[in-house]
């Protein structure tokens, strides 16, 4: 380590995984400083007044996965977190239909029911067995991925830890997660469901932030991490932060500044700044050096690795592997001020339904058909979109009698053909307007603002490369020890005292902040 | 007092031979019964039309299990294996073409005329697949272990092929796991940057699975079909001499030799269950045949539906038999020539006509074949693999005359409407016929006979559940102690003395004999250890 250091630690990046990383390190009693090049914190999971009085959760805006030991060890709630939570998925149907799934389960029984009366017995039995499978894997999400390559004592014991593990499920759950770990979502909720829309609408959280559909296999893993959020100790449940999701980054900012962490904004790094194949510390933007013990990543790997840092410092083998990383983006959101509610055909008027998501998702195919456009370079003329309205569930975030819009939308392919540009990001909205105002014809004529965000716009804002939400892809030959690069899967990298924290690390995606703190408790593990 | 057989073997297919010639040459009195008038199932020689001989099923043959030729002495009983070469021509347009010939240098030679960059790729690619096609091989020819429940011996196979995984060494280790998941596309795209040759070896990974080339999960497809494939060889064709007919013919006289009694036209009602045990089984006609075992080369869907009563199944196994994907997404097409061919891109003869004809000419090609498919339709431009085997087995047609057989993808056993009628069987023979004749504009007049088979058909003539060739589609979810339902991933079934020796358990489709030589070693076990 190097000796007289202006700081312990550098954390490049104030996303929320670096500032969880940050304030876990600060409360060990490191000196730390968080170096971030916009403006405001959060990266991805930022609330930002984009028009006067309209807040915009201007990329993530929901959460389900925020680990409870981190709300806890933090104290976040005592710095402003409080998760609301989302009561309903409604899914509107072309033919004027809904299907609605809704916290109250019997009433969500009723509705199946409504639809079929088959696949309300079989949802039950689903939800004990995903219920189950989610706390099986759990332990598995959980720790840091030992390295099947490596004879160390450590690698080898938390593979028989991992094997053990798998073996106490016994062989139902074991088949069954097997299943969700090759198969497809489509044909995995085949063999539970025959309501269209319910398949679909299911099915759509597989694909989110893949660049697959959901008839291609590995998309029905996902499924399972629907079960695996934890909030307040309640599974299940989606929430919405008081504040939008800015509101985590900033009560984890609170945390991290309580426990002594310095946190400047408007300081990009340019570089890491490496000495005798050590870090060093980083070069800022406007030239300036800090020196550092340690400097910690929460860019994605592309920017981690082969940007901050000169090729010559790594291996050539890793830096390959890095290339071949897949990032594609697949997903844009577009967020709205409107002046009155949307007035949905198929529920008229207000109601529970807008406390709620929304899930354009009418079927599979419609879906697939929306992954067909992207496959081939262009984005969906009739996308997949899951919307809530923000200002329905915490009325700050609009002026009063009006509302904001968080529109998720896929897929608008990274690699559109020709390229990004402003008309073609205005012709994306476009069809995300057009095809919405299907279901609720009169949203056009209420729109007083319109903020559309491409995979181009996430990458030259946010610095996402290629726009991909999730740092990485999410499929199978990118997770757990090979994410982001086999046997740096611990958040170690190949240059001493350079470590990585952000969602392009195992477990990856979400706002989860499981991966700041499992690279914390590395770091301080070496230190 | 009626004869007990030691084993009775439902189905003549090429793993119910191979099964039933292990059996009977360690003894076991065998009786072999087939419900069609041939021996071979999906890998038989038909006589179509008056003098021109067809594989109507598969017209190709994967890698051999290594023991067959020896053990079984299939060489004296007239099976004879020829490696094609070049195995594949790719017609492209623009009077270009692509080669892959069994020897790799060659074969980068006819990918420098498409790209040099390829070119210098393609030894080290052929490297890698040969590696992570070696670790399937050591994990295809063993029993599944049962990882979760099972004892000694399958902690022991499970630490064995991990084993066989580390020995590959790190770099190649983790480039094998990392490759399985991945869509064939993905794994291409790392490598290559020519089209055409991303097409031509992309179709592999989607041969007789209802998936498209940029699906996850299709690499491992591309791999399965090269386990047992010599180093270097990337889409080897490989066929028997007077059609892979000659092979099941083979392996019907290697297990007769052996004392194996085989019938054919003896289509069976049900298998005989007492106290859950099988007993025997039942034919249409009524008569009753007993044995201390029952072996089901039929598909699991077909074996637990149509063969046992659904009173004998425990309702749960009997939801995850239902829950099988099978998807079948290939029709056949056979065709009578009064001339071969003849390719705008190499005109005339030549050994481009000995392997297969793959019509494969972009990933994006292939994919948008199966957007067809995937609602339902038939490919408007469908993937083919054509052969004409008459180039180097002249036999099979009358003199002069030639015969091509074309597998084509996609065509969904599940239309969007409607079902599959004689209407549809000939508009695909047209779409099939014109897309080949885009490349060959000859065909169209050279064409004598024509004849279709859709996965309809295929599933009626050859007991094909939907038409799915494999016996259940050969993707991850349905692999190894998953194939066909993990109560049945190791040759027997809940219901005991009943096996499965065909494609539908471990390791899978294609022409191999190993699903059969598996289950053979698991019965003879299981005849050891009872005494």
């Amino acid at each position: 380590m190097t000796k007289g250091a202006n700081y312990d630690a550098i954390i490049v990046g104030g996303g929320h995984n670096g500032l969880v990383n940050a304030a876990y390190l600060a409360r060990a009693g490191k000196h730390v400083l968080v170096l971030e090049r916009r403006h405001v914190l959060g990266g991805a999971t930022v609330t930002e007044e984009i028009f006067p009085g309209f807040k915009y959760t201007v990329l993530s805006y929901v959460v389900s996965l925020l680990r409870p030991e981190i709300i806890r060890e933090l104290d976040l709630p005592s710095h402003g977190l409080e998760i609301l939570p989302l009561e309903s998925t409604v899914t509107p149907l072309p033919n004027g239909d809904y299907l609605g799934r809704w916290a109250d389960h019997d009433q969500t029984r009723r509705e199946l029911y409504r639809h079929s009366p088959r696949d309300a017995e079989a949802y039950d039995d689903y939800g004990k067995l995903m219920y189950h499978l989610a706390y099986a894997v759990k332990p598995i999400v959980a720790m840091v991925p030992p390295d099947p390559t490596s004879l160390s004592f450590k690698d080898l014991r938390g593979l028989l830890k991992v094997g053990k593990h798998f073996r106490s499920l016994g062989e139902e759950q074991f088949h069954a997660l097997f299943k969700l770990m090759t198969m497809s979502s489509s044909d995995f909720l085949d063999e539970w469901f025959e309501t269209v829309p319910l398949k679909a609408t299911m099915s759509a959280s597989g694909i989110i932030g893949t660049f697959l559909g959901p008839r291609s296999p590995g998309t029905a893993y996902v499924l399972l991490h629907h079960y695996m959020g934890e909030l307040d100790g309640a599974f299940r449940a989606w929430g919405f932060a008081r504040g939008g999701t800015g509101a985590i980054s900033a009560s984890i900012a609170g945390a991290a500044r309580k426990f002594g962490a310095e946190i400047r904004t408007e300081a990009g790094v340019t570089q890491v700044t490496v000495k005798d194949g050590r870090a060093t510390g980083v070069v800022l933007d406007n030239g300036d050096e800090i020196s550092a013990r340690v400097v910690v990543s929460g860019l994605d790997p592309k920017h981690t690795f082969l940007n901050l840092v000169e090729a010559n410092h790594l291996p050539g083998d890793f830096v390959d592997t890095i290339r071949r990383f897949k990032i594609r983006g697949s997903s844009g959101k577009v967020n709205l001020s409107l002046s009155e509610l949307p007035n949905f055909t198929c529920l008229p008027g207000v109601g529970p339904h807008l406390r709620g998501a929304i899930s354009i998702s009418p079927s599979v195919d419609y879906i697939e058909r929306a992954y067909d456009d992207a496959k081939y370079g262009d984005f969906s003329r009739r996308p997949y979109m899951d919307i809530i309205i923000p200002s329905m569930i915490d009325p700050t975030m609009a002026p009063p009698g009006k509302h904001v819009m968080s529109i998720f939308v896929q897929y608008a392919p990274s690699d559109l053909t020709g390229g990004w540009n402003e008309t073609k990001r205005e012709a994306f909205g476009d069809a995300v307007i057009n095809t919405l105002s299907q279901f609720a014809p009169n949203l056009p004529s209420a729109i007083l603002h319109r903020q559309v965000m491409t995979p181009w716009d996430m990458e030259r804002d946010m610095g996402l490369t290629q726009g991909n939400i999730f740092h990485g892809e999410l499929s199978l030959h990118q997770l757990f020890f090979l994410r982001p690069a086999p046997a740096w899967c611990d958040y170690s990298t190949p240059l001493k005292n350079y470590y990585q924290c952000g969602s392009g690390t195992h477990p990856g995606g979400g706002i989860s902040g499981w991966s700041g703190r499992l690279a914390a408790l590395k770091v301080l593990k070496d230190w | 007092m009626t004869k007990i057989y030691d084993a009775v073997v439902i189905g003549a297919g090429h793993n119910g031979l191979v099964t039933a010639a292990y059996l009977a040459k360690s003894g076991l009195s065998t009786l072999v019964l087939e419900r069609r008038d041939v021996v071979g199932g999906a890998a038989a020689t038909e006589s179509i039309f008056e003098g021109f001989r067809f594989d109507t099923g598969a017209h190709r043959i994967g890698s051999l299990h290594p023991s067959l030729m020896n053990d079984l002495e299939l060489g004296r009983h007239g099976v004879e294996i020829l490696h094609l070469d070049p195995p594949v021509f790719a017609p492209l347009a623009d009077r270009r073409r692509l080669l892959l010939w069994r020897d790799p240098q060659r074969t980068a030679e006819s990918i420098r005329e498409i790209s040099k960059a390829d070119a210098d790729r393609w030894v080290p690619f052929t490297q890698l697949v040969a590696q992570a096609a070696g670790l399937l091989e050591a994990a295809y020819a063993t029993t599944p272990p049962n990882v979760v429940t099972g004892g000694a011996r399958d902690l022991w196979t499970a630490l064995k092929l991990a084993a066989r995984l580390r020995r590959l060494g790190k770099k190649d280790m983790i480039e094998v796991l990392r490759i399985l998941p991945m869509s064939v596309k993905e794994l291409l795209d790392d490598w290559f940057e020519s089209d055409a040759l991303k097409g031509t070896l992309a179709a592999t990974g989607i041969t007789g699975i209802f998936q498209g080339p940029m699906a996850a999960g299709t690499a491992f497809t591309f791999l399965h079909h090269h386990v047992g494939v010599a180093s270097g060889v990337l889409r080897p064709t490989t066929r028997v001499r007077g059609g892979v007919g000659a092979l099941t013919t083979g392996l019907a006289a290697a297990a007769a030799a052996r004392g194996a009694e085989i019938k054919t036209n003896s289509e069976i009602a049900r298998v005989l269950v007492e106290d859950g045990k099988a007993t025997g089984v039942v034919l249409e006609t009524g008569d009753e045949i007993r044995a201390r075992r029952v072996i089901s080369n039929a598909d699991p869907r077909r074996t637990f539906t149509q063969l046992v009563q659904p009173s004998e199944l425990n309702p749960e196994f009997a939801r995850k038999i239902g829950n099988i994907k099978f998807k079948g997404a290939c029709a056949k097409v056979h065709l009578a020539l009064r001339e071969p061919p003849d390719f705008t891109c190499l005109p005339g003869s030549g050994h481009h006509l000995n392997g297969v004809i793959s019509v494969s000419p972009s990933i994006e090609y292939l994919e948008r074949a199966y957007d067809d498919a995937k609602y339902g339709d038939v490919s408007q431009r469908p993937y083919l693999e054509a052969i004409i085997p008459t180039v180097t087995d002249p036999s099979l047609a009358p003199t002069g005359k030639h015969i091509v057989s074309i597998h084509v993808q996609y065509a969904p056993y599940s239309l969007r409407e409607g079902k599959w009628d004689d209407e549809r069987r000939q508009a695909l023979g047209d779409a099939v016929v014109e897309t080949l004749a885009e490349y060959a504009p000859n065909l169209e007049s050279a064409v004598l006979q024509r004849h279709v088979l859709t996965p309809a058909d295929l599933e009626d003539t050859l007991g094909l559940t939907e038409g799915n060739i494999y016996h259940g589609e050969l993707t991850m979810d349905q692999l190894f102690f998953m194939r066909p339902v993990p109560e049945c991933a190791r040759y027997r079934t809940p219901i005991e003395n009943l096996y499965l020796c065909g494609a539908g358990t471990h390791p899978g489709g294609g022409v191999t004999g190993a699903p059969g030589y598996n289950a053979a070693r698991e019965i003879l076990r299981d005849v050891k250890g009872r005494g």
